[in-house]
């Protein structure tokens, strides 16, 4: 009788009614499941980023130096600030540091542009040949760095050994020792490591368009480089402006390949930011200053994002 | 007209291949000349006269390397921590892209440079503060914690990719299959991913290069052989004195291994898909 | 054939258990005890030396487990800052001179004063020994091991030019113009104008007469003198007797050049004797001589290497090891493998090495060699001021006058 007594009772729709696919697919239906989606990474973001970025933020205003356990940590305001102002290794960074994204950018924007628009024509081998060349982007920055340290070495350097066997160079040449080339050789190195970036990135973003406009194109005899400039680049417009966003974070935040190639020598000539932030904080101790430094990084960067995202209207749909 | 049309064809196909063939020698010379110098004898290296094709062969750095580096359990590590990021960016990072590609709130756009942002702060001075954190919650010198700490600046780069590849799959087979009386969640897990599932799988390559490539975090926040990853590993052997080129190199060879195999399985995955995706177009 | 256990036998475990573990943390101290050692160790001999160290401690003291930790230089300030920072700190760090005011004053190390004048082995070091680890009278580290300025020479260039050995900084830079001969690609000195080389300028600087720390304990540069040291090192160059990439040469770099006949001298310390004798005919191509007097006064540092307990949980454990690698044999076993010169005075008089001429300069050096400046910042303000100031030098970006304003200035910021 019990058992009779269960079966007839309805705990099918109970169940059904605490069904989590079911639950999940009506909470989809609410006004809020757009943020919903968005909860589980913003919450981690928040976790992970939050706490340190305040922490960071207040050092900057704080007297802050490991090594000097007597000056206290006391709040100081704008003193950091003040003194960056009155700091010519700051503004030298600064000059640098815009030299080095901007070089790299374009020189990285313009090889991936053009080497995804040679692969995009899928001629015969563009799978090896593609591999190969985006092969670069691949290497940790720690390997690129000694492997390019070692084939642009002064004396055992096989660039400069082959540049003298083609008669560019009479004697061995140090390129990191001189100012004139040590940036320069820093930004090749650069390129060499994150054009394929912009490759894979174009590339994929090629392949989105759709190949009529190309057709109307050649119906009004509009040449390839007018196809370029008016459906190929209008129409990569988006992905080409995240993946500018991306890579000038990259290069402004991270100081690695400098550190390996030229530690900011010779006499400060590749000197950047972040470097000096680097600098600032595990050489000297100083994380209040370095703390300032990091601070008007990120606003730069923030205020780069904020113009850059307004005027190629990346959100417009 | 159409004999000019396939002649500029040809011009171009050949310009192409010159800029193909080109850029192919130039991005692999340098890993080339790191293979030859790792197995090239020390006296071939340092040396006044360039060795280019050496006539002695050795394998002794790769040998010392392997018994010197732990070499397996830092590769280990470096896959497990690699794996770790892919996935916890996959599971949170994938809805709310698809949240920022398919719906307009209020909100949106600030919510994704906010996103942005998160990544514009210097990694140089989130270390002593995420060291803090993540001792105190017991993740300190763990895969874990140390997966986490990647998704504080590969999350954002996830979302936003994969934004452009949401972005560029057709709104009308989505909005068909609402108008069947499928729900939101219905629609984006049997449309909208499916046919976004090429862009998933560049945007997880491409966190997994950086999270596999990251340096910085990684020797701040892990302290030990147990959970110490490979390009940290190399670096530390490099040091101050005399890690011998060869050995260096071969470090270098190593560490592309990985990395190469994983390209070379995911690469057909991925030509595949972009293919699908020109199909559609 | 599963083994079954009776409530009973569960019990009689269980009581075994609670008995053990009241007596396992008394025995776990005193019997099976690990520490970590974070050591700056890289290089292929460092590593057997450190080995070597190791297998002798292990059978002394089979209760002690030591896990090295091997962190290079370069990024050995940012890691024990940040162990610091979060507590979680190796049980011993090897700590170089010129780090020990930062470290101490980060209050990273453990006063040990009472045990070092308590250990029996105390009586075979000097004092001076001991005078870059101890600050306000207290103690805190035993020396390991020390490097010992010198210079390595192409002896063999050296006799065919007949030019002698330099005994004066002048000399030097005549033997360095004289020995260099561009067509043969031969420079007379490897400057390193890269990294490391913030050292060599420092002394040249007191050479010159400008110390940077004082006898009374200020710190400060005497501007003249220190141009004039700052000009004559840069003159090297300027003169054409250092290879032009010297602004960008570290460590890698001088050794390479001198191994491949590039160069005539390079500025090192003992630690380097195993590169260049791999290379190079100790006696017979190369040799080593003290460093040359300055109008002032003969610089050569004696950098020792300390070991300093930095947690002080395991302080007991840790002496242990850190006191061992005052025992004579450990200090031999190290230096067979590495060149190492032995902290110890009675270590230091083995046969190996008072009987080895190639080592007569470094004996020498120890009679006049001076630490190293140290107070806090000290390291910093090296590397980060006076390296990049002097490189404008180098490069000709900036005047000796201007670079040692530079250098004053950030000598300011630092110990303001």
């Amino acid at each position: 009788m019990s058992r009779a007594l269960y079966t007839a009772a309805p705990p099918r729709t109970v169940w059904e009614s605490i069904n989590p696919l079911r639950m999940i697919g009506e909470l989809s239906e609410t006004r809020y499941w757009m943020y919903l989606l968005l909860l589980p990474s913003a919450l981690l973001i928040t976790a992970v980023v939050l706490y340190p970025t305040l922490y960071g933020f207040q050092m900057s205003f704080r007297e802050m130096r490991l090594n000097r356990p007597d000056v206290g940590t006391d709040w100081v305001f704008f003193k950091h600030y003040i003194r960056m102002v009155n700091d010519p290794i700051f503004w030298l960074s600064l000059r640098n540091t815009a030299i080095w994204v901007t070089s790299s950018i374009a020189l990285e924007f313009l090889i991936g542009l053009t080497a995804a628009l040679a692969l995009n024509r899928n001629l015969p081998g563009t799978k090896l040949l593609a591999v190969l060349i985006l092969l670069p982007y691949f290497l940790p920055n720690v390997v690129a760095g000694h492997m390019w340290g070692l084939m642009l070495d002064p004396r055992l350097g096989v660039i400069n050994d082959l540049l003298m066997r083609v008669g560019l160079l009479d004697g061995y040449k140090a390129w990191f020792a001189d100012p004139k080339t040590a940036m320069a050789a820093a930004i090749i190195v650069e390129s060499w490591h994150s054009f394929p970036f912009f490759t894979l990135l174009i590339m994929a973003g090629l392949k989105g368009i759709p190949a009529d406009l190309y057709k109307a194109a050649d119906i009004d005899g509009a040449g390839p480089l007018a196809q370029l400039r008016l459906i190929t680049l209008p129409m990569l417009k988006t992905i080409i402006a995240a993946a500018v966003i991306l890579r000038v974070i990259g290069l402004v935040n991270s100081p690695d390949l400098l550190l390996i190639l030229t530690s900011g020598g010779p006499g400060r000539s590749t000197q950047v930011l972040s470097l000096y932030a680097f600098q600032m904080a595990y050489k000297d101790f100083n994380f209040g200053y370095a703390g300032a430094l990091s601070v008007v990084m990120f606003v730069l960067l923030m205020g780069f994002a904020w113009i850059y995202v307004r005027l190629s209207k990346v959100n417009e749909d | 007209m159409a004999q000019t049309r396939s002649s500029s064809k040809l011009l171009w196909d050949v310009v192409a291949y010159v800029i193909m063939i080109g850029l192919a020698i130039i991005c692999v010379f340098p890993i080339i000349w790191t293979f030859l110098t790792s197995i090239k004898v020390d006296e071939d290296i340092v040396t006044r006269e360039m060795v280019y094709f050496p006539t002695r062969f050795t394998f002794d750095n790769y040998v010392k390397l392997w018994f010197q580096s732990s070499y397996p359990t830092l590769v280990a590590n470096s896959l497990i921590v690699t794996g770790l990021t892919v996935l916890i960016c996959l599971l949170t990072g994938a809805i709310a892209s698809y949240s920022f590609s398919r719906f307009n709130f209020p909100g949106r756009t600030q919510l994704m440079l906010g996103y942005l942002v998160v990544r514009m702060f210097p990694a140089v001075l989130m270390i002593i503060p995420l060291f803090i954190v993540m001792r105190q919650v017991g993740l300190l010198d763990s895969t874990v914690g140390l997966a986490i700490a990647y998704t504080s600046f590969l999350l954002p780069l996830f979302v936003w990719m994969l934004k452009g590849f949401f972005d560029s799959a057709p709104k009308e087979l989505e909005s068909a299959a609402r108008i069947d009386g499928s729900t939101r969640i219905g629609a984006m897990l049997r449309i909208v991913v499916p046919i976004a599932r090429n862009g998933l799988v560049a945007t997880c390559v491409f966190v997994a290069i950086a999270a596999w490539n990251e340096y910085l975090f990684a020797l701040m926040l892990t302290t030990s052989q147990g959970s110490r990853t490979w390009p940290v590993g190399l670096q530390l052997m490099v040091g101050e004195f005399q890690l011998p080129w060869g050995m260096l190199a071969a470090g270098g060879m190593i560490s592309i291994l990985p990395v190469v195999i994983l390209f070379a399985i995911v690469q057909r995955v991925m030509v595949a898909g972009i293919t699908a995706g020109a199909v559609k177009g | 054939m599963t083994t079954r256990f009776g409530r009973r036998s569960i019990l009689q475990m269980g009581g075994g258990l609670l008995a053990a573990s009241a007596l396992l943390p008394r025995y776990a101290f005193a019997q099976a005890k690990t520490i970590n050692y974070w050591h700056t160790f890289t290089s292929q001999s460092e590593q057997a030396g450190l080995d070597a160290v190791r297998a002798l401690f292990t059978a002394a003291h089979p209760d002690i487990t030591v896990i090295p930790e091997n962190i290079p230089n370069p990024e050995f300030m940012a890691k024990i800052t940040a162990a610091v920072v979060a507590n979680t700190r190796p049980s011993v760090t090897m700590v170089s001179s010129e780090r020990f005011q930062d470290l101490r004053a980060m209050g990273a190390l453990t006063d040990i004063t009472d045990r070092v004048s308590g250990w029996e082995r105390r009586g075979d070091f000097d004092d001076s020994r001991f005078a870059s680890i101890t600050d306000d009278g207290k103690v805190y580290g035993v020396p390991a091991f020390t490097f010992v300025d010198w210079i390595y020479y192409r002896k063999d260039w050296f006799e065919e030019a007949g030019i002698a050995v330099p005994t004066t900084l002048a000399e030097l830079h005549d033997a360095a113009v004289k020995l260099t001969d561009p067509a043969k690609g031969r420079y007379g000195f490897g400057l390193r104008g890269g990294p490391g080389g913030q050292n060599p300028v420092i002394n040249m600087m007191e050479a010159f007469g400008s110390p940077v720390l004082h006898a009374d304990g200020t710190i400060g540069l005497d501007r003249d003198k220190a141009i004039e040291g700052v000009t004559f090192y840069a003159s090297l160059l300027k003169d054409g007797a250092a290879p032009p990439s010297a602004p960008n040469d570290g460590f890698r770099q001088i050794i390479e050049g001198f191994q491949t006949g590039q160069t005539a001298m390079i500025y090192h310390h003992t630690g380097s004797y195993q590169d260049i004798a791999s290379k190079l005919k100790p006696g017979v191509e190369f040799g080593t001589m003290a460093i040359p007097a300055g109008p002032v006064t003969r610089v050569a540092r004696l950098a020792y290497a300390y070991n300093t307990i930095t947690k002080p949980e395991d302080a007991d454990a840790a002496w242990e090891w850190i006191k061992f690698w005052g025992e004579p044999d450990a200090a031999v076993a190290f230096l067979e493998k590495t060149g190492y010169f032995p902290a110890s005075t009675v270590a230091a008089q083995d046969q190996r090495i008072v009987g080895n001429p190639m080592y007569a300069a470094a004996a020498e050096t120890l009679g006049f060699g001076i630490p190293q400046p140290s107070f806090p910042g000290a390291a910093g303000w090296a590397e980060s001021t006076v390296l990049p100031a002097f490189q404008r030098v180098l490069i000709g970006d900036a005047t000796p006058e201007q670079a040692v304003d530079e250098m004053i200035a950030g000598l300011a910021e630092a110990s303001q």
